[in-house]
């Protein structure tokens, strides 16, 4: 029965040919997997989720989104995850509630959702609002809120502390002026007035099992009530989300807040980088196919460069620890920060041996680029200039590079995305858990070298590993991750599609 | 002195029934290797100025060798190992005083395949020039024009002169590498087989200039196609093995052939 | 028409034009050989900084030592440091093994498969796919085995176990009812475009695998799998562990065998194969006979590729393997890598000193290793490169 199937055929091929194309399959399964995976955790986390009043058969009541379920340990009956929130009052922001137990769920519309710079948000009700001119309770304490929050907004905006009072004081730690110590009081005053502003104003809140607390509301970030809004609210609600996680820095210990030192930092090294490895890239490239003698020690040279990009990056990150942290940073210490030592200033692992790093890991990649843009210009064009009485640099500046171009872009955006999903060197050659300022400010030399930083594939690797509660940062990690992929798969098809394109437009075959 | 062992003697040695009155270049017991590979064997010859002068052979004789020695080519190839002078104009092209970019101004060279840069038809003439520098631009568009005019293709172009060059057809193409050469004015034009990826109409074309340009310049051209060589050339030097055979008037080489191996190829016995 | 007059050449221009020609080759050749000495340099700078470990009289270690089974370089007080490479070894080779022995089936038959099958646009545009896949970053990759594919292995081993044997089962199903579909719909539904066509039905499987876990669990190891190996087979189970870290790492790895193997099947001149199917042989017969000997210096090389690959990659191993030092047999424990114990104690360690040391010889290892890999699959690439070509030509 199985051989007549198989002999029906077109050509008898046999079951093989069909674990063959299962593969290819498969691989693309996983591929589309992981990126929808991503996809839909890490954009998920941003819509609003509804809030569940949930009673249990014992009586007790709590407010949770629910997380999963699960089968239970024992094998009996599946337990739900609830995110509860309310730290400060639980203790606890997760609760496992068995489904056999809840004896009602509904969705109140009046729940309040509180996101807070101290203990994590809180969910519950709101009873009222009260400031010195007086307090207003129910429905009108709702709308109170959401106006003071606005104002609170815009206050913070004004981010003086940063922006006037440091720069102030750094100045008069080296210059001692009337002008500046009056600036810098003026300044501390109006920090004074808005501070006096945001804090007189209180929240009553209340958790859904009665329990009452008072809340400052210069600690509040923001609010919703996730059961009352409609699918547009939700949608703006969403996009401030992804705004603010790309806009913000991190806060709670990464459970919350956003990426943005992360994305600067990888953004700055990345382009550091790609300011040392093109040039070099670019000369070693054309040194290895134009100038270099076409004998057995260039051969040998050239498959040494391209098994260099097999060479794991970790060892890249070694040498770079030995050589550029402990070795130049260290010399340089000595000669030029020797009062600070013996804590180090170039000799700990910063901005520049990271680009330095990361460059000396990607040469390869602009190298191999480069010299098959090179190969792939015909040599009639090259003979065709120098019978013209071209130099050889004429030869290559005005015929040979013009052709090459598209090929060199894409070796370095292969570079550069090759760079920003590295993160095993980094280790070693300098980025920080927590940098929430970015190591380029208004202060001399504005852009700080030596300073650590923070990088979106470390900052992936540190909150998913080393973090207090990874339940509460997955949606952070996720989303993260999301991002790196994102950005990385832009800037390879940007590459693919300049590489298709320049096949296209010259059409001839390489010359090796 | 020979870097090379003992160039192997020729059978006889050739017949070379001329003499130019005029030489524009003198070739003069030139050997040349490709490695370990020996493509021309102890060659000497005269080209007249101001004359088409062919080279015939068959495939792999060393004539297209010979040709890109005139100007130097072989420079861009490390395996190529060379003996003997190349002479334009009195002058050894190989000395050190002779800046190699000048000669091969001076020297001009189209090759088999059209090989027009990726620009447009205007800068592809104006390439050369730009190079030398110090033209402005009134006078760079008259060359141009005198360029294109020259090699024939200005009216077939002159309304799209800013269009890319690889648009053209390829005999226009071919021309216009020869515009291109000839806007920097050298004094020799060499020619490695250039109508051989054309048509035939482009052929005519191609080989009509050729006749046309000999009142300007010097022609060197390398053919594998006899009834060419035969319409165009005035004198023609027989290759084989990388050795010349014989050297003379095109009319009498190829009615009354000296050597038994040159009728031989001309009549079609072999190669 | 007016004819120009010859460019006289100036003198100044020339001279400055041939300056300009010697200055710019000057600097490109001190840039190329500067950057290839710096980039060669490492292996060099690595030997240097590991000689003093076996040449100086301080800060040495015995040969011997280095082949002890025990890993602990001296963080706890009062305890001799033990400086055993060998369970290091043990766990990058381990955890190489398992990303091969699932990366190398799926990238090889994906290759023959697109080689084979595929009509020449999709196997256009699954090139590029395939590249995005390897674009990955490993710690992406790493984070999603070890945070999310690790618990939920742990809660469904037995379902992950049921899709191993489930999805090549259906793969031979679907071919087998495609041989029974009607003329028509066989056409729709051509071989070539298998790989596509495929993943619907593979993922039904596996969402129906799933679905059927738990009984199937409950109906044959007493409810729960891994007390069942415990208490059958003696095994622990590790949440993160060589299995997972061997989906993780093939899934990395699968996209460079894939190009390279593909590139080598498609590079066989194609008289070989038609010669072969002009004698009757099938499309899969004239592979296995032909085709594949053909090839198999390249796809060798290709699969030498993934192994260095899977040899030095860090992320994924150490976000997903648990880091522990063990020298067991048993896939559903962890182990600790080279590279990842390079990434996790090399900024502890003080420079100079013989863990710092150790670590540059682990990182020289791995250099020396990856390198004369990558090497010999270069040779053996262009080797046959030159094959082809005679080939190509004697036919």
């Amino acid at each position: 029965m199985m051989r007549a199937g198989w002999a029906r055929l077109p050509r008898g091929e046999g079951p093989w040919p069909w674990l063959a194309a299962g593969s290819v399959a498969l691989s693309l399964l996983m591929f589309s997997g992981l990126v929808l995976l991503l996809a839909v955790r890490g954009l998920g986390h941003f819509w609003p989720a509804p809030l569940s009043l949930v009673a249990l058969e014992d009586g007790r009541l709590l407010a949770g989104q629910a997380v999963r379920e699960e089968r239970r340990a024992d094998g009996a009956g599946r337990e739900r995850l609830y995110l509860t929130a309310n730290r400060d009052l639980d203790g606890a922001i997760w609760t496992w509630v068995d489904l056999e137990e809840i004896a009602a769920e509904s969705r109140p519309r009046d729940l309040v959702v509180l996101e807070r710079t101290r203990w994590g948000s809180f969910q519950g009700r709101l009873l009222a609002l009260e400031e010195e001119r007086g307090r207003v309770e129910g429905e009108a304490a709702w709308q109170a809120l959401e106006a003071r929050l606005d104002e609170l907004q815009a206050l913070r905006r004004e981010r003086l502390r940063d922006q006037v009072v440091v720069p102030l004081v750094r100045r008069l730690e080296r210059e001692t002026s009337e002008a500046l110590v009056a600036e810098l009081g003026a300044a501390n005053a109006r920090i004074r007035e808005l501070q006096a502003r945001m804090g007189g104003t209180r929240l009553l809140l209340e958790s859904v099992d009665g329990r009452q607390l008072e809340q400052p509301l210069e600690q509040v970030l923001r609010a919703w009530r996730p059961n009352a809004m409609s699918t547009p609210q939700k949608l703006a609600a969403w996009g401030q989300g992804v705004w603010r996680f790309l806009s913000e820095g991190p806060r709670a210990a990464n459970t919350a807040g956003g990426v943005w030192p992360a994305i600067f930092g990888t953004v700055l090294m990345v382009l550091l980088m790609s300011v040392v490895v093109t040039p070099f890239g670019v000369l070693a490239g054309i040194y290895l196919n134009e100038v270099a003698h076409q004998g057995r020690f260039t051969r040998l040279v050239r498959i040494a460069v391209r098994n260099l990009a097999g060479v794991p990056s970790i060892v890249y990150g070694v040498f770079g620890l030995g050589v550029f942290v402990y070795g130049i940073g260290g010399t340089l210490d000595e000669w030029f920060f020797a009062d600070r030592l013996p804590s180090p200033t170039f000799g700990t692992g910063g901005l520049l041996w990271a680009s330095l790093t990361l460059a000396l890991l990607t040469l390869p990649v602009v190298i191999v680029a480069t010299e098959e843009g090179l190969a792939r210009v015909p040599d009639h064009q090259r003979e065709g200039a120098l019978a013209l009485g071209a130099t050889r640099v004429e030869m290559l500046t005005r015929v040979v590079l013009p052709m090459t171009t598209p090929a060199m872009l894409t070796g370095v955006i292969l570079a550069i995305a090759r760079a920003a999903g590295e993160v095993a060197p980094l280790m070693l050659v300098g980025v920080a858990k927590l940098a929430p300022q970015v190591p380029v400010d208004g202060e001399f030399p504005f852009l700080h070298l030596e300073q650590k930083f923070m990088h979106l594939g470390y900052h992936i690797y540190d909150v998913a590993f080393h973090g207090g509660d990874v339940e509460a940062a997955l949606p952070l990690v996720y989303a993260t991750a999301l991002l790196l992929v994102l950005v990385i798969l832009v800037l390879n098809l940007t590459a693919i599609f300049l590489r298709h394109h320049l096949r296209a437009r010259h059409g001839v075959l390489p010359r090796r | 002195m020979s870097v090379f062992p003992s160039p192997r003697p020729a059978a006889g040695g050739p017949i070379i029934d001329f003499e130019p009155a005029a030489s524009c270049l003198e070739v003069e017991g030139l050997s040349l290797a490709y490695g370990e590979t020996l493509a021309l064997r102890d060659l000497s010859l005269r080209v007249p100025r101001q004359r088409v002068t062919a080279f015939i052979g068959p495939s792999g004789c060393g004539k297209s060798t010979l040709l890109r020695a005139l100007n130097r080519l072989h420079d861009l190839n490390d395996e190529v190992r060379l003996s003997g002078r190349i002479l334009l104009e009195g002058q050894d092209i190989h000395a050190p005083e002779v800046e190699v970019a000048e000669l091969r101004r001076r020297v001009g060279m189209v090759f088999q395949a059209p090989n027009p840069f990726p620009m447009s038809i205007y800068d592809n003439v104006a390439f050369g020039l730009r190079l030398q520098g110090g033209i402005r631009k009134r006078q760079m568009d008259d060359i141009v024009e005198w360029a294109l005019q020259s090699a024939a293709l200005w009216d077939e172009v002159k309304e799209r002169l800013g269009s890319s060059a690889w648009t053209l057809s390829g005999g226009q193409q071919q021309r216009l590498v020869i515009a291109r050469t000839l806007a920097v004015r050298p004094e020799v034009l060499l020619l490695d087989e250039p109508a051989s990826a054309l048509d035939p109409i482009s052929t005519l074309k191609i080989e009509e200039l050729i006749r046309n340009l000999k009142s300007q310049l010097t022609l060197v051209l390398v053919t594998h196609n006899m009834q060419q060589a035969a319409r165009v050339s005035d004198y023609t030097a027989f290759l084989q093995e990388g050795e010349l055979v014989e050297y003379g008037p095109t009319d009498s080489l190829f009615t009354n052939p000296r050597l038994v191996r040159t009728e031989n190829y001309i009549t079609g016995r072999m190669g | 028409m007016i004819e120009p007059l010859p460019p006289r050449p100036e003198p100044r221009r020339q001279w400055y034009r041939r300056l300009r020609d010697r200055l710019a080759t000057l600097l490109i050749t001190a840039g190329g050989v500067g950057v290839v000495v710096a980039v060669l340099a490492i292996g060099v700078f690595l030997a240097l900084e590991v000689a003093p470990l076996f040449l100086g009289a301080e800060a040495s270690v015995g040969w011997r030592e280095l082949w002890q089974g025990r890993w602990q370089p001296g963080t706890l007080p009062g305890e001799a440091p033990a400086y055993g490479m060998l369970p290091l070894a043990w766990g990058t080779l381990k955890a190489a093994f398992w990303a091969l022995l699932f990366a190398i089936p799926l990238a090889l038959g994906a290759a023959i498969h697109s080689a084979l099958y595929m009509p020449p646009r999709l196997r256009s545009r699954l090139k590029p796919t395939l590249e995005m896949m390897e674009a990955m970053p490993g710690v992406v990759v790493g984070f999603v085995a070890g945070l999310v594919l690790a618990p939920w292995v742990e809660r469904h081993l037995a379902g992950a176990l049921a899709l191993a044997l489930l999805l090549p089962a259906g793969m031979l199903l679907a071919g087998l009812a495609w041989t029974w579909l009607p003329p028509g719909l066989r056409r729709r539904l051509a071989p070539g475009w298998a790989g596509l066509w495929l993943m619907p039905w593979l993922a039904l499987l596996a969402a129906l695998s799933l679905w059927l876990s738990p009984a199937l669990e409950a109906l044959l190891f007493g409810g729960d799998l891994r007390h069942w190996l415990d208490a059958r087979f003696g095994l622990d189970y590790a949440a993160r562990n060589a299995l997972i870290v061997g989906l993780a790492m093939g899934f990395a790895v699968i996209p460079g065998i894939y190009a390279l193997a593909e590139d080598a099947l498609t590079g066989v001149p194609a008289s070989l194969g038609e010669g072969a199917q002009a004698l009757g042989a099938t499309r899969w017969q004239s592979l296995w006979r032909v085709v594949l000997p053909a090839a198999a210096p390249g796809v060798f090389s290709a699969v030498m590729i993934g192994a260095g690959r899977a040899v030095g990659e860090t992320m994924i191993v150490l976000m997903a393997s648990g880091n522990t030092a063990l020298m067991t047999l048993s896939p559903l424990e962890g182990m600790r890598s080279m590279s990842a114990t390079i990434a996790i104690e090399l900024p502890e360690a003080v420079p100079g000193g013989v863990h710092y040391r150790l670590l540059f010889l682990a990182a020289l290892a791995l250099f020396a290793f990856t390198f004369l890999v990558n090497t010999l699959a270069e040779l053996v690439r262009s080797r046959l490169r030159r094959r082809y070509r005679r080939l190509g030509a004697a036919s």
